[in-house]
Formats: C-alpha cells, sequence, structure tokens
C-alpha cells in the first residue's frame, strides 16, 4: 500500500494544473454564497411572517439550522451531483488517453494501491470543497447561535456523500478514455443514485407496479443517498447510515478494480 | 533451474484478439547481458508481445518468466526487474521533467534514500540536465522520448524492454537514443543490461545488437545471432524480405548461411 500516497499525491497536483478544478471550485464557491444568501433570506422571510402573523408556536419552533443551514446544505448537494463528476472524469479515462495506464499497470503496483490512490485524491479535493461549505454557517456562529451537532453532523452527512460520489465518478471514468464519456456516465449514475431512485419508488404508476411497501420498493429506497443523507442533516448520526456510505463506497471501489483489470482481459 | 534464470523467457506465448491471432506460440530466452534485437513488419506481434512480457496483456496462452518471475504469478519481483518503454512514452504532461522521474521512482520502489540519486543519475544519462525543470508539455519530441528512457531506468532494471525507441525522431536524435542504448547495454561498471528493442531500422539492428528476432504474422521465424545472420555476405535485409515474405519455406528453420537461396526470394516486396 506504500505506492497509494504517491499516486494520490501526483493526482491531487495534476487537478490544479488543469483548469477544471479551478473552473469546478469558483462554481463552487458562488453557488455557495448564492445559496447562502438566498436561504438567509427565506429564512428571514418566515421570521418575519411568523411575526406579523403572531404565530407563536412557529415562531419558538424557528430556529437557524433547520431553517437556514439545512436547506443550504440540501442545496449543495444538488450542485454536487453536477460538479462532481468534472473532477472525477479523468481520475483514469486520462491515463488511459496518455498511455500512461502503461506505466501504471507495468510498475510494481497493485490495482488495489491504484485505485485507493485516485479515490484518496478525489477525497481530498472534496475536502477543499467542504471547507468552502463550513464558512457559510461558520458565519452564522459570529452572529448567531445554531447547534454545533446539527452544523456538523449535516456537514459531515454532505462530505460522506460526496466521498460515495467520488467513487461512483471513478468507476464511470475507469470504463472509458474519453473524458466527456466519462463525465456523462457519471451525472447519469449519480442523478440515478441521488434523486431518481427514491423518487421512482414515490410515483404513483411505479407505487402500483411495485407496491411501495414491496421488498424492492425498499431496496430501491435504500440504495438512494436522499433518506440517508436527511438523518445526517437532521443530526441524527446513525451507525445505519454510516453503514451505507461506506458499504456504497466500498462497491463501487471494487466495482472500479475490476473495471480496471477487465481493459487487460479482452 | 539451477543455472541462473534466464533474463527473459517466453514460453509458448499466444495472443488471441477475437479471432485474430496476433502472437502464436512464440517461444524464446534470452540471457543476461544480451542485446537483442527485435524485428517484424507491422502488425507481426512485437509490440502485443512486449506486452505481454512486461505484464500489461495477459497472454491467451503460455507464460513469460523474466529473471526468473513469472509475470502472471509473481508480478511485482517481474515488474521491479523491467525497466518499459512502450510505443508511446507515458509522460504525464503536466509535470516537469524532475517530478516525474521522480515520481516513477517511487512507483518503482527505489528506496527513498537511493531516490535522489537515482533521478539524478537518470536524467544525466539520457542528457535531460538542461530541461530538468521543464514542463513535458513543452518539450520537443526527441526530448520526450528521453524522457521516456529515463522512466525506463531510473530504477536501474535487469532487463530493459523497449518499443521503437527511435521512432518518429531526426537522424541526430537516433544517433544519441542510439549511443544512450547501446551504453547501457554495456553497462557502467557491472554487468550490462539485457535489453529487447523493436525496430524496422534495420542498421539500428546492425548497430547495437548480438542478436536478432523476427517476428512475421505472429511467429518467431529467425532467431540467430547477428553475426551468423550476415555472414556469408547476406545483408539484414535480404534476411528481412525473405523471412517476412508470405512464403514460409525460406524460414523457420535457423538457416545456415549457405542455405540462403529460398524460394521467398521473388516474393522480396
Amino acid at each position: 500500500m506504500r505506492h497509494v500516497g504517491a499516486i494520490a499525491s501526483r493526482e491531487l497536483r495534476s487537478f490544479f494544473v488543469s483548469p477544471v478544478a479551478y473552473v469546478v471550485l469558483t462554481m463552487w464557491s458562488v453557488l455557495a454564497g448564492t445559496f447562502f444568501l438566498s436561504s438567509l433570506i427565506g429564512f428571514q422571510e418566515d421570521l418575519i411572517r411568523a411575526q406579523q402573523f403572531q404565530a407563536l408556536d412557529a415562531l419558538e419552533q424557528m430556529n437557524l439550522n433547520d431553517g437556514l443551514i439545512l436547506p443550504f446544505y440540501g442545496s449543495m448537494w444538488i450542485v454536487l451531483l453536477f460538479a462532481l463528476p468534472a473532477i472525477t472524469m479523468g481520475l483514469f479515462a486520462s491515463e488511459k488517453a496518455n498511455g500512461t495506464e502503461e506505466l501504471l499497470l507495468t510498475s510494481p503496483v497493485t490495482i488495489w494501491e491504484i485505485v485507493l490512490g485516485k479515490f484518496l485524491a478525489g477525497v481530498g479535493f472534496v475536502s477543499l470543497m467542504m471547507a468552502i461549505v463550513a464558512f457559510y454557517p461558520g458565519l452564522l456562529f459570529v452572529y448567531g447561535d445554531p447547534e454545533w451537532g446539527k452544523t456538523l453532523s449535516g456537514l459531515l452527512g454532505l462530505f460522506l456523500v460526496s466521498v460515495t460520489y467520488v467513487s461512483v465518478g471513478g468507476f464511470a471514468s475507469a470504463l472509458t478514455r474519453n473524458q466527456l464519456v466519462a463525465f456523462v456516465l457519471s451525472l447519469v449514475l449519480l442523478l440515478v443514485i441521488g434523486m431518481m431512485l427514491p423518487f421512482i419508488v414515490e410515483l404513483g404508476v411505479a407505487r402500483d407496479a411495485l407496491g411501495s411497501s414491496s421488498a424492492l420498493a425498499d431496496v430501491m429506497r435504500y440504495i438512494g443517498t436522499g433518506e440517508h443523507f436527511e438523518q445526517l442533516l437532521r443530526g441524527l448520526v446513525d451507525t445505519r447510515d454510516l453503514a451505507y456510505f461506506a458499504i456504497v463506497t466500498a462497491t463501487f471501489l471494487w466495482l472500479t478494480k475490476t473495471a480496471l483489470e477487465s481493459v487487460r482481459w479482452r | 533451474m539451477s543455472e541462473p534464470a534466464p533474463a527473459i523467457e517466453a514460453a509458448h506465448l499466444s495472443k488471441r484478439y477475437g479471432d485474430a491471432l496476433a502472437v502464436d506460440d512464440l517461444s524464446f530466452r534470452i540471457g543476461r547481458g544480451e542485446v537483442v534485437g527485435f524485428l517484424g513488419p507491422n502488425g507481426a506481434g512485437k509490440t502485443t508481445t512486449m506486452r505481454m512480457l512486461t505484464g500489461y496483456l495477459p497472454p491467451s496462452d503460455g507464460s513469460a518468466r523474466i529473471v526468473g518471475y513469472d509475470v502472471f504469478e509473481q508480478p511485482l519481483p517481474a515488474r521491479r526487474a523491467i525497466g518499459y518503454l512502450p510505443e508511446s512514452p507515458p509522460l504525464y504532461p503536466e509535470m516537469s521533467v524532475e517530478a516525474y522521474v521522480a515520481h516513477v521512482a517511487k512507483l518503482k520502489d527505489v528506496p527513498r534514500g537511493a531516490r535522489r540519486a537515482a533521478v539524478d543519475h537518470a536524467i544525466r544519462r539520457c542528457g535531460l540536465v538542461e530541461v530538468r525543470r521543464r514542463v513535458i508539455a513543452d518539450l520537443s519530441k526527441g526530448f520526450r522520448q528521453r524522457v521516456g528512457l529515463a522512466q525506463a531506468i531510473v530504477h536501474d532494471p535487469p532487463v530493459l524492454i523497449l518499443d521503437e525507441p527511435t521512432v518518429g525522431l531526426d537522424p541526430i536524435q537516433i544517433r544519441e537514443i542510439r549511443a544512450l542504448i547501446a551504453e547501457l547495454a554495456a553497462g557502467h561498471g557491472d554487468a550490462g543490461h539485457t535489453v529487447l528493442l523493436s525496430t524496422h531500422i534495420l542498421n539500428e539492428v546492425e548497430a547495437i545488437c548480438q542478436r536478432v528476432i523476427l517476428m512475421s504474422e505472429g511467429r518467431k521465424v529467425v532467431d540467430e545471432a547477428l553475426s551468423e545472420l550476415v555472414s556469408g555476405g547476406r545483408s539484414l535485409e535480404e534476411v528481412f524480405a525473405r523471412a517476412t515474405s508470405r512464403d514460409d519455406a525460406a524460414s523457420i528453420a535457423p538457416a545456415p548461411a549457405g542455405a540462403s537461396e529460398g524460394p521467398g526470394a521473388e516474393g522480396r516486396a
């Protein structure tokens, strides 16, 4: 496993010589600012409305975590679906296009080392994205008094979702030498895993066909990221949800390894 | 295996792509310190063979050993013993020459303490000193080829497998690369490297190789010492043309110098 660090650090550095990383980080920062502001304005409007109508119950219930931080994290999750494929598309596809795959596969390096090295580089980049996101709730601690636990568990949720998506995007990248194909493929996979699966289950038609409480519907709901992410957003750190992220990530890492090997067996 | 294992040993290697047989039951042994020219027309299966020897492609049949290690059963020690320059040098265009060679040194298990020196050494040997801090994307083709070579020798492997190291270079660069390979083969102090080098430049073979393996349509048609091959006044070009002509009769047996008037002579392209 000693090559993992070398592969990860080379990859991480290579992110920052291509414009893609800067474009993604810029977009990410701008959108984070925009969504934070809109969440803030939304929260303020709710507050004013509640005061106008003297809705004391509602006023009592309102807090920065549920009213502001949660929708903010939710929006960033959607951005993630579109931003991460741009980061992961090159992980393996560029090695194939450069011919450097031949170097890696003829070096005394195991395929797991390659897969994990690439994955860790992705995780490193994602950590940077999380630091940018964390800045905004951080502001609230200066001016207000949100709950630490909920704020952090939401951030943890966003981080785990990103890590999981890196493994999905890496898999897409391992299937092709064309980065554009990798981008589209991982976007589709992420949309399916992230949004479509639970959505399909809830659709009227599908509910009739599947029966919304059928085993299949349960499985599909389980596979979707949404439910697990929401638990963490609400401040519920449950091992079952943590296990979900671990399982999906491990599965896609394993698929990536298999995809890389299968290229050699053709 | 009481005697030292041969540097490279191919045993009944075959590679099938769908129905096409790219390499057909290829066997040979290359002893330590030998410099072997690997010849054949395009599509003869040279690159595929080299990829099987380096462990990049699994053979459909047969096996390969590098200094005694089976390339697929014991991949890590086998790969450590190989320096490989693929057909197109495997470069990361965004890295500097120095950073790239250092990265490869890490991948190839050069111990941390020796890394600095190994990188310097490879850069010096390949004549890259003046471009060591330049980004690879900005280098000329000749320099890139040399970076590819530096990558292959940085861990000082006993076996060098070079796939067309001089293709696409200008005559001066070709001469330089060739001199470098000859120098590597001769060794510096200790025993030289074993080199298997594919090319279709015949005088390249004459300049640096002691032995020739010639492939045609996936099969080995000639495997002989260069001095034997060109004795009796034949030029390597004649041998090449005859052996790779469709007529198989001319070649398969390691023909003694006298038996050069085969029926394949008129089949010359």
